[in-house]
């Protein structure tokens, strides 16, 4: 945990001087952007069998969730730019699939997923119109992770011990696509996809595991103002 | 600079946030299940008996459930004594399931001789050997077991605890049925007999004939040595061994035949008798099978549909809303099947294969109040694919041989084979070890996910 702590204030960390620094003129070199929007994640989930002792083809389906984001970009020159986010966590259901599918909602979890973007933008910053792309780096998250009765009935029935999950949190990479509208000089919306490569996998407290493709796609819609 | 705070403001929220209330680490979360049963009622067999026959001797030997008996968890957790049933009332959170009726009706000089008491606050009235109407099973005196198990069979244990209750169900128990292996197993018993008996004529007609060889009259010498053979046989207390002994001391006393006193001469004619006596056994029984075939495949087609009879008339016209069906495992799979010939094997799956399918097709299994569950498909699969299931051993019994023979009915960690046996299947030659009890409950659990009752 101790690890994962530290890793999250760094994330933290890049944002916060980001924060710090100074804005100047419109969405270009040396300017601060802050923008607040929703973000809907939806892994595509490709998941692993349990570990033995299970019904073969054990699988699991991860939900989509949507949350509040607020995101500052810096602009080191008039076309490239880092970007971070704050966000609270996404709550994800977890439900049976494969040999147990229809058996219903088995648990949740919470991904904070942390990414510093580096960002190429199209055109002059006057511009309308400015498509952008970008290539993040990504910690992605998990905490909270929360069993139910069906799980433990599924795994260890009876013992009178709940079956407890973790999701194993991952350095990873992100890839982003998007498009800015400048609806005036300060004020911009603008709309984004990213797509996180994510494998991870999950250990449940009967010492079993699973492995799980997740790979995300997000979905950020945003209206942001230019300091 | 206001932005900056903002922003500080907001990094500090999502710090406390990760670090705040509820704790980030993983827990099991809500426990409660969808339904609140009342209580458990099992009819069925030795697969859901929690311990009837726990009286007596074998409860002094420390057994009572057809499994490894006994909590052995000190040694290993997977050793825990407990059957599917125990499993999936302690999910349910409902009080552990006992015998709704007790008791030993077999040699009192074994100790297997105690008064039959009914406990009306039990509600587990499977009883290992019963079957779905005929009432005499596996381990029932009348088959001349010394155990002397009651095997009241299911029809009159479904009975029985509907005059405990007045006729009724009250709608908010669960209910379990599992019965069919002791109507499959008392067939195999009648093809065993058939095998055992021309197997032994055989051996006897084999070995007066070799042994009269050497005689100056081998016709009549032949006649003597198989009247000796006879004698023995009819007397208490005899063994194979001494039966042959008494055939080659009569073959010893023929005129011109006093060679064969050697071990060197009768040794290997004893053992080329036993080799021809047993083939000449197992053809008998195959040919047994082969001829009746067809009745017995009905017959358990006729059980089947007898159980849905039960199930329909008995517990669901009585208002039973949540009874559990679960069809007969693969009996062709266990070791009780395996160890005989092919053509055997055929026959036992062709009678599990006509009982579950007569207890399906008349059932109507997508009523609300019926959970089909199929254990016969799982347990195929489990033999055929031990590894995802985490077994190690899916075709040898884990008990040793006790003072019952092979049954699991006394046997404890105490007295298993070599080596760690907590994740075989078979405990002896048909009943799961706790551990494929375990993987049972789960597998029924499941269904009853999916069903909408957990």
């Amino acid at each position: 945990m101790k690890v994962r702590f530290n890793s999250m204030i760094k994330m933290l960390g890049v944002a916060a001087a980001l924060a710090f620094a100074q804005g100047a003129a419109a969405q270009s070199a040396g300017q601060l952007t802050a923008k607040f929007g929703v973000n809907q994640i939806t892994p595509k989930v490709e998941s692993g069998d349990i570990s033995a002792p299970a019904l073969p083809g054990t699988k699991a389906d991860v939900g989509r969730d949507m949350q509040p984001v607020l995101i500052f970009a810096y602009g080191l020159t008039d076309n490239i730019s880092v970007e971070a986010a704050l966000g609270t966590p996404y709550k994800h259901k977890l439900y049976g699939a494969g040999a147990i599918e229809g058996t219903g909602l088995l648990g949740t979890a919470e991904a904070l997923p942390a990414i510093a973007f580096l960002q190429y933008r199209f055109f002059q910053p006057t511009a309308t119109f400015r498509p952008f792309v970008g290539i993040g780096a990504t910690y992605a998250y998990f905490m909270k992770e929360r069993g139910s009765a069906r799980m433990t009935a599924i795994t260890n029935p009876g013992s009178g011990v709940p079956t407890t999950f973790s999701i194993d949190s991952k350095f990873t990479y992100t890839a982003q696509v998007g498009v800015a509208m400048n609806l005036s000089e300060k004020w911009f919306a603008d709309v984004t996809v990213n797509k996180t490569r994510l494998r991870t996998d999950v250990n449940f407290s009967t010492g079993q595991t699973q492995a799980m493709k997740l790979d995300p796609v997000s979905v950020v819609l945003a209206v942001g103002y230019k300091f | 600079m206001r932005h900056t705070k903002l922003a500080l403001a907001v990094l500090t929220a999502a710090v406390l946030t990760a670090c705040g209330g509820g704790g980030t680490s993983p827990n099991g979360g809500d426990q409660t299940n969808k339904l609140t049963f009342s209580n458990q009622v099992s009819f069925g067999d030795s697969l859901s008996d929690v311990g009837t026959y726990r009286v007596g001797a074998v409860a002094a030997a420390g057994g009572g459930k057809f499994t490894i008996n006994g909590d052995s968890t000190a040694r290993n957790e997977d050793l825990n004594g407990k059957i599917w049933l125990d499993f999936m009332a302690a999910q349910l959170k409902l009080a552990a399931p006992c015998a709704a009726q007790t008791g030993l009706q077999g040699n009192a000089a074994l100790g297997f001789s105690v008064p039959i008491t009914n406990h009306p606050n039990c509600f587990n009235y499977a009883q290992g050997g019963s079957r779905v109407t005929n009432p005499i099973g596996p381990g029932n005196a009348a088959t001349g077991s010394p155990i002397g198990e009651m095997t009241v069979p299911m029809a009159t244990q479904i009975a029985n605890h509907l005059a405990k209750v007045n006729g009724k169900f009250t709608g908010t128990e669960l209910v379990t049925v599992l019965s069919g292996g002791n109507d499959v197993l008392m067939q195999l018993a009648a093809v065993t007999q058939a095998g055992t008996t021309a197997g032994a004529q055989a051996f006897a007609q084999l070995l007066a004939t070799r042994l009269a060889a050497g005689a100056t009259n081998p016709q009549a010498a032949a006649q003597a040595i198989g009247i000796a053979i006879a004698t023995e046989n009819a007397r208490p207390g005899k063994t194979d061994q001494s039966v042959v002994t008494a055939a080659v001391t009569a073959a010893a006393q023929q005129p011109g035949n006093q060679a064969v006193a050697q071990q060197s001469v009768w040794g290997p004619i004893v053992a080329g008798a036993q080799t021809e006596g047993t083939a000449a056994g197992n053809a008998a029984a195959v040919t047994y099978a082969s001829t009746n075939a067809t009745r017995m495949v009905t017959e358990l087609g006729t059980a089947g549909a007898q159980m849905a009879a039960l199930v329909k008339n008995q517990l669901i016209a009585n208002g039973a809303k949540y009874v559990i069906v679960a069809n007969l495992p693969d009996v062709a799979s266990t070791p009780a099947a395996k160890n005989r010939p092919a053509a055997i094997q055929t026959l036992v799956a062709a009678m599990v294969n006509a009982f579950n399918t007569q207890l399906k097709n008349n059932l109507d299994v997508n009523d609300a109040r019926i959970l089909y569950t199929d254990l016969y498909s799982v347990s195929n699969d489990q033999v055929k694919n031990p590894g995802p299931y985490g077994l190690s051993n899916t075709s040898a019994a884990a008990c040793a041989p006790n003072a019952l023979g092979t049954t699991s009915l006394i046997c404890t960690a105490n007295n298993t084979v070599a080596g760690d046996v907590s994740r075989y299947m078979f405990a002896d030659e048909i009943h799961p070890t706790p551990f494929e009890n375990d993987l049972i409950a789960r597998y029924v659990l499941k269904d009853m996910a999916v069903k909408g009752w957990l």
